[in-house]
């Protein structure tokens, strides 16, 4: 074998280095996944330093909770000590220039924080944020790309902008919604600029995206929210590398370290009770539901409390303004003080239209029992704006101003009216007519204060006034006998908060290493996509080792011939054969390992630089993992082996007296008829297909067209099989180059094989190279990706202000002359939870996406264009949101593109993930839209998206229906005016372009590395001639014996071979342009006719040029014994 | 139809070696003769005698190692590459044991291909092939193909082929080497009769001593050197 190898080492090596390009490819693209992953996950670690778990809440806490879960003995083996901060999302202007800069972390860090990252330089950070004397801001670091942004520079002066802190939800009738409540600005001096590497990459976000991030010291963002010692983030480090396996232990810690007061609650005692109340003036209905099942287990008595503010009581002309109205269980149990009629009898039950009026009340209205009053009252209507709205009750008594009904602290403390001297002092979070309040007012409530003046049933005042985050205000709980009071209040206490979990709490515990890890694997498998974009060069490689080794083996036909002409069984031959290939195989395979660092680095260069559109980080470096290696290395040996085996099982066709004269090849003539009835119908379906496609109202046009391309590319081949093999017998030879059209039939099987490999491989280099489209330009029709809206939006802080109306505007601070531009503009506001992008621009793989709450009249405007629903033929596809499906599953839309290729889910399909309350719901995909601007995000109603996710306030994601030409100004006035809220606009027609800058990339990748597979391919094709020409040195011989020169076979051999080349590419790319041409005539087709046209150029004479090549190396051959018989 | 051939060729002191010293092999040696239009010559001997080699050196299909090849008092191998294959075109023609007809080719085609080789093709050429197949009897097959002929048939096919161009030389290489005695004896035949009709000078390496006595000179080659029988 040895022997062997040496003497045909040339073809050998030839074998060898196409084993070696099979294997650098296929590994090399693996390897480029590995890269991916690697990166990412180096990203990962980078941005989250020590940080293996963040306890995050959306309202604030205790910062002294770090140290008593510290404390926890169950925590300290493997973790280290919780770091407290304040993780705050807004914006910043720069002081001089007023450059600005939205979606900033604003982080508030303490020196801890910065040893999570590197203990050396921690101290210097935290000194770098310490304020020093004559300084007259406080100090903030930014990292580069947040100096970039704003082009500022150490010393320069900037305004941080972010949402203000509301225990109050800010959608309840008492939380602040007014503008000036929304957020907080605080003016900072930049004292250090971090690389954006190390801390300056902190994120506990999963994206490859470059963060904005300002570290202040945290006191000074305490003092801006006028929240000292409070926090919302707990930044939990790993003790060991196994830390990750512990969270359960942190949990523990967690919930044993937490206070009912880190939950905002607070259980307090009086002389014949104990209340729980909430900060925030509303209990949540678990929390509700546990405090009931907490007080049966104690054997204590409970009394649900809401109490609401009625804007008026009126009984004909009389009114009496801003009275409290409590709801409760009637008739009252006397462990909670009595609820006395003015005759003295206890107050009856309450039906749900009756109330009762305190002796005040009763006498300003000078009403009897029996009578009717009517209340007014606000409630949040739609869009979170205050409505109001009336009911009458009749009057069933007049109640004693003592004991329950004389309990001012039945009023919760409303902010801006509690603490109030005077009724006209009254700063309420809702609006007031102060010029209503009389001094009889003033006086009782000098006098009284809050004190209900009416009282109605609990099941009428739940149902008035329940709202999305509940519907009590207080519990009141009383024990059997007074004495034990104080007991069963510990005990209530201590129970509650046991059993408070921390997600009841308001608490998450979010494993962030773990995650972003797992998120590591990333969206798009980059490793399956390269191999799927080097699919051609894969094929040409292993084409061209499987045709050098065939070359090999027919150069050695009459070896064969001879081993079994001297009693050699075949199968011993071919074990021989396969043996050396196997060998020469693996030579090259070990080559081509090597070869696979050095192709997936060029991958890896090119994603950072001329692809980043793909990727969108340069943060991307060459990893090699021995498992690709191996998996690469055995796959290509697996591959070439198969195709060597092939080759030689071939030969058991031959009989070894062929073999004997060197013949290792059978070409069976088939006549043309079969051929030409295969093209003919493949014709005849492609002009059907086109028919159809273009026949008024057709369905799916392009998929049609795709079609007939491919049925015309099919009618191509066949007929140009018909045409090698019909017998020219009308048309006599004029010219070498009729001999060269001719010659191609010689062996028409390998040239039908040759054109048809060059003409598939241009078919789908065109097909898929010329779908490049340029997004956005018919954003202003309604089924287009964007919907018809020519603007998007997003704010850091919800905004709960109707944009579209004049006085919402102005209360957000729009001049007239800005509010003027809004007139024609319609902005559909959405609900939004923050969450991962789930689209191609996010390369990790997203755990929970971002959604998006869709109003009623969003979805009543219908709009974009759905590529798939679970029913078609609907009018209004949106209204799938409005189905009622199974308990927890929520129907939902999304884009076609991220649904199948990031979430890697389809239609029907269900995405888990867990709502406000840590329930797990689904996600069911009703409608898949197609390349819309909402590849970001997952759509539900907004219904749903507030029955699950309650707790966020306003909206934060805006679409504008605004004519074309006034939408850079609506948007430069938005972003002028609503700066303080982190409001972004973008035309949608540039978002879209983003997404698809990502498929158009990969459009590229495929285009070139087709193109380099078509290369590859076409130098097999040169070998194809080679052989050919091996084969044919009797004909050649001949023709020189008869005068013809050396020069003129030459150019009849390239014309051969040009033919096929040339013929390949022409029924390829006249098929791939009609498979493209409902795309190609659209108008935002961007086909890159220079790219194609270059690569199928560029084929064409890498062709010629191997055939001239190939040629010149058959003609050192000397033919002279070719013409003694063969 | 006929040109008239007045070619003379003559061969002095051809040598012919291949390989290099120390390992060379001397195939022919002082090889002197001449022949001039309308005469025979066979040139026999065993295998490997050099028969063959002869055929190509005279052919031009390869150059002798010393000595001087003349034909009609021209050196051919004093010619550029595309003048001695306008030469070997126009001056000889070749019929080869394995008929080498082109498969890809019909039979009129087959015979028409030396007049392409010059670009000289015109409707004239397809007539005199028309002709010349008439002659070799295979006028009812000119739109076959060569896998359609029997071995006599391509053989004549191969002949007319090699007359197409109405060379002043015909060098036949074991013409009937591959056919039954019978077919053999019919393109004998027919080759003799177009040698006479066209006055061309035909050279038949052979080993049959009946084919070779029927030419008008017959050498035997031995040992390198030709001497005549």
């Amino acid at each position: 074998m040895l022997r062997s190898l040496i003497y045909y080492r040339r073809l050998h090596l030839a074998v060898a280095l196409g084993a070696a390009v099979t294997t650098a490819v296929l590994t090399g693209a693996l390897l480029v996944g590995d890269s991916v992953r690697g990166s990412l996950r180096d990203l990962s670690l980078e941005r989250l330093g020590k940080i293996d778990f963040a306890i995050l809440s959306e309202h604030l806490f205790r910062q002294n909770l770090a140290e008593e879960i510290a404390q926890q003995p169950s925590l300290q083996s493997h973790f280290g000590n919780p770091v407290a901060a304040l993780l705050l999302n807004g914006s910043v202007t720069h002081g001089a220039s007023q450059a600005r800069a939205v979606g900033v972390n604003v982080n508030g860090v303490d020196r801890k924080f910065f040893a999570l990252f590197e203990e050396d330089s921690a101290s210097a950070h935290a000194r770098s944020l310490t304020r020093k004397s004559g300084q007259p801001f406080a100090p903030v670091m930014i990292n580069e790309s947040l100096r970039r942004e704003l082009q500022a520079q150490a010393g320069d002066q900037i305004l941080l902008s972010f949402k203000n802190y509301s225990d109050i939800p800010r959608a309840s009738v008492m939380g602040r919604k007014q503008a000036e409540d929304l957020t907080e600005t605080v003016r900072l001096t930049i004292t250090r600029i971090l690389p954006d590497r190390g801390v300056g990459r902190f994120g506990l976000r999963t994206q490859q995206y470059l963060p904005f991030n300002a570290f202040v010291a945290l006191p000074v963002l305490q003092r801006a929210l006028r929240r000292p010692d409070e926090i919302n983030a707990l930044l939990v480090p790993a003790a060991h590398d196994s830390s990750a396996r512990f969270e359960q232990q942190l949990q523990q810690a967690l919930q044993k370290s937490l206070r009912l007061e880190d939950a905002g609650l607070r259980v307090q005692q009086f002389e014949n009770y104990f209340s729980l109340t909430s900060r925030g003036l509303i209990l949540k209905p678990a929390l509700v539901e546990l405090a009931h099942e907490i007080a049966d287990s104690l054997q204590l008595a409970a009394q649900n409390l809401l109490t609401y503010l009625a804007n008026t009581m009126r009984r004909e002309a009389r009114t009496v303004p801003y009275s409290t109205i409590t709801a409760l269980q009637t008739p009252v149990p006397s462990a909670f003080g009595e609820l006395d009629l003015v005759n003295g009898a206890p107050a009856p039950a309450l039906a749900e239209d009756e109330i009762l009026l305190n002796d005040w009340a009763a006498k300003d209205l000078a009403v009897e029992v029996g009578d009717t009053i009517a209340l007014s009252y606000y409630v949040v209507g739609e869009r979170e704006q205050l409505r109001t709205q009336h009911h009458t009750f009749r009057v069933n008594g007049v109640v004693q101003m003592k004991s329950l009904a004389a309990d001012w602290r039945l009023a919760p403390p409303i902010p801006g009216v509690d603490e109030m001297e005077n009724m006209q002092d009254w700063q309420p979070p809702f609006p007031v007519d102060l010029s209503a309040i009389r001094p009889q007012d003033e006086k009782y409530w000098d006098e009284h204060r809050a004190t209900p003046k009416a009282f109605i049933s609990e099941n009428a005042g739940r149902s008035l006034w329940r709202s999305r985050f509940g519907d009590l205000n207080a519990m009141r709980f009383a024990a059997a006998s007074p004495p034990e009071l104080s007991a069963a209040c510990r005990a209530f206490e201590t129970a509650l908060q046991q059993r408070l979990t921390p997600q009841e709490a308001g608490f998450t515990l979010s494993p962030v290493r773990a995650q972003s890890l797992k998120a590591s694997a990333g969206a798009t498998d980059f490793g399956g996509l390269f191999i799927g974009f080097s699919l051609f060069l894969i094929v040409s490689a292993v084409l061209l080792a499987g045709m050098l080794f065939r070359l090999g083996v027919e150069q050695r036909a009459k070896e064969i011939g001879i081993l079994l002409a001297t009693g050699y069984a075949l199968r011993a031959v071919r074990r021989r054969f396969v043996q050396e290939g196997l060998l020469v195989a693996g030579i090259g395979v070990a080559l081509g390992s090597i070869a696979a660092a050095g192709y997936a680095a060029v991958m890896i260069t090119a994603l950072r630089t001329w692809w980043i559109d793909a990727v969108g980080t340069s943060f991307l470096f060459l990893h090699v993992s021995a498992q690709s290696l191996l998996i690469g290395a055995a796959l290509s040996l697996v591959i070439i082996t198969a195709a060597i085996i092939l080759t030689i099982r071939q030969l058991r066709k031959i009989p070894a007296t062929a073999l004997l004269h060197g013949v290792t090849a059978r070409d069976r003539q088939a006549p043309p008829r079969f051929a030409k009835m295969i093209g003919g119908v493949a014709l005849a379906l492609s002009l059907a297909l086109i028919a159809l496609a273009i026949r008024p109202g057709a369905q799916a046009p392009a998929g049609i067209f795709f079609g007939s391309g491919a049925l015309l590319l099919l009618a191509g081949l066949a007929f140009f099989s018909a045409w090698m093999r019909q017998r020219r017998t009308t048309h006599r030879l004029q010219n070498v180059l009729h001999m060269a059209g001719r010659n191609t039939a010689r062996q028409s099987g390998r040239s039908l094989l040759s054109t048809t490999l060059v003409s598939c491989a241009c078919f789908m280099i065109v097909a898929v190279g010329a779908n490049r489209r340029e997004a956005g330009t018919e954003t202003e029709k309604r089924d287009s990706g964007a919907g018809g809206f020519m603007l998007m939006a997003e704010t850091d802080t919800p905004l709960s202000q109707d944009l579209n109306s004049p006085a919402g505007r102005a209360e957000l601070g729009f001049a007239e002359e800005d509010s003027l531009l809004f007139q024609q503009t319609e902005i559909f506001p959405f609900r939004m939870l923050p969450g991962e992008d789930a689209s191609c621009l996010n390369l990790y793989k997203p755990q929970k996406p971002r959604v998006l709450g869709i109003t009623p009249e969003s979805r009543k405007r219908n709009g974009f264009h759905f590529q798939a629903a679970v029913e078609n033929n609907l009018e209004n596809p949106w209204q799938l949101l409005e189905r009622e499906l199974e308990p927890n599953v929520i129907p939902a839309i999304g884009d076609y593109n991220s649904v199948q290729w990031i979430l890697h889910l389809g239609l029907g399909q269900d995405l888990e993930i867990q709502n406000e309350r840590g329930e797990a719901i689904q996600l069911r995909f009703v409608g898949l839209l197609q390349s819309s601007i909402f590849q970001s995000e997952i759509l539900i109603s907004e219904e749903n998206f507030l029955k699950h996710f309650p707790g966020p306030s306003g909206y934060a994601y805006f679409l504008f229906d605004t004519p074309a030409d006034s939408a850079v100004r609506v948007a430069q006035a938005g972003e002028r005016v609503l700066s303080l809220y982190g409001f972004d606009a973008v035309a949608t027609a540039d978002k879209l372009a983003k997404f698809q800058a990502v498929e158009n990339t990969y459009l590229s990748v495929f285009a070139v590395l087709g193109g380099l597979g078509l290369l590859l391919g076409t130098l097999g094709l040169g070998l194809i001639l080679a052989r050919n020409v091996m084969e044919r040195r009797g004909e050649l011989a001949t023709l020189r014996a008869f005068g013809f020169q050396q020069s003129t076979l030459a150019k009849m051999l390239l014309a051969e071979n040009g033919w096929l080349i040339f013929s390949g590419l022409l029924i390829g790319t006249i098929a791939a342009l009609l498979a493209v041409a409902p795309h190609v005539f659209s108008q935002n087709a961007q086909v890159p006719w220079l790219l194609l046209g270059g690569i199928l150029l560029l084929v064409g004479m890498v062709g010629l040029l191997a055939s001239a090549a190939a040629l010149s190396f058959s003609f050192r051959v000397p033919l002279l014994p070719a013409l003694k018989a063969e | 139809m006929q040109k008239s051939n007045s070619t003379r060729l003559s061969l002095h002191q051809i040598h012919k070696h291949f390989g290099v010293a120390p390992r060379i092999v001397e195939v022919l040696r002082e090889i002197s003769f001449e022949i001039a239009s309308g005469q025979s010559l066979a040139l026999v001997g065993p295998s490997g005698s050099g028969k063959s080699t002869l055929l190509h050196l005279i052919g031009t299909l390869d150059q002798p190692s010393s000595g001087q090849i003349e034909i009609g008092g021209q050196n051919p191998f004093t010619l550029s590459e595309p003048e001695l294959a306008r030469f070997r075109n126009a001056q000889i023609g070749f019929v080869f044991q394995d008929h080498h007809l082109l498969p890809q080719y019909s039979v009129l085609e087959n015979v028409l291909i030396p007049a392409l080789a010059q670009r000289n093709h015109s409707t004239g050429n397809e007539e005199r092939a028309r002709e010349l197949l008439q002659r070799v009897g295979l006028a009812p097959r000119l739109d076959h193909f060569p896998y359609e002929l029997s071995g006599g048939e391509r053989q004549r096919v191969a002949l007319a082929r090699a007359l197409i161009q109405q060379p002043g030389i015909l060098l036949c290489d074991e013409p009937t080497g591959n056919l039954d005695r019978a077919t053999a004896q019919t393109v004998v035949d027919l080759l003799f009769e177009l040698h006479r009709e066209q006055r061309n000078i035909l050279i038949i390496v052979t080993h049959s001593m009946e084919l070779a006595g029927r030419c008008e000179r017959r050498f035997e080659l031995r040992e390198g050197k030709c001497c005549a029988v």
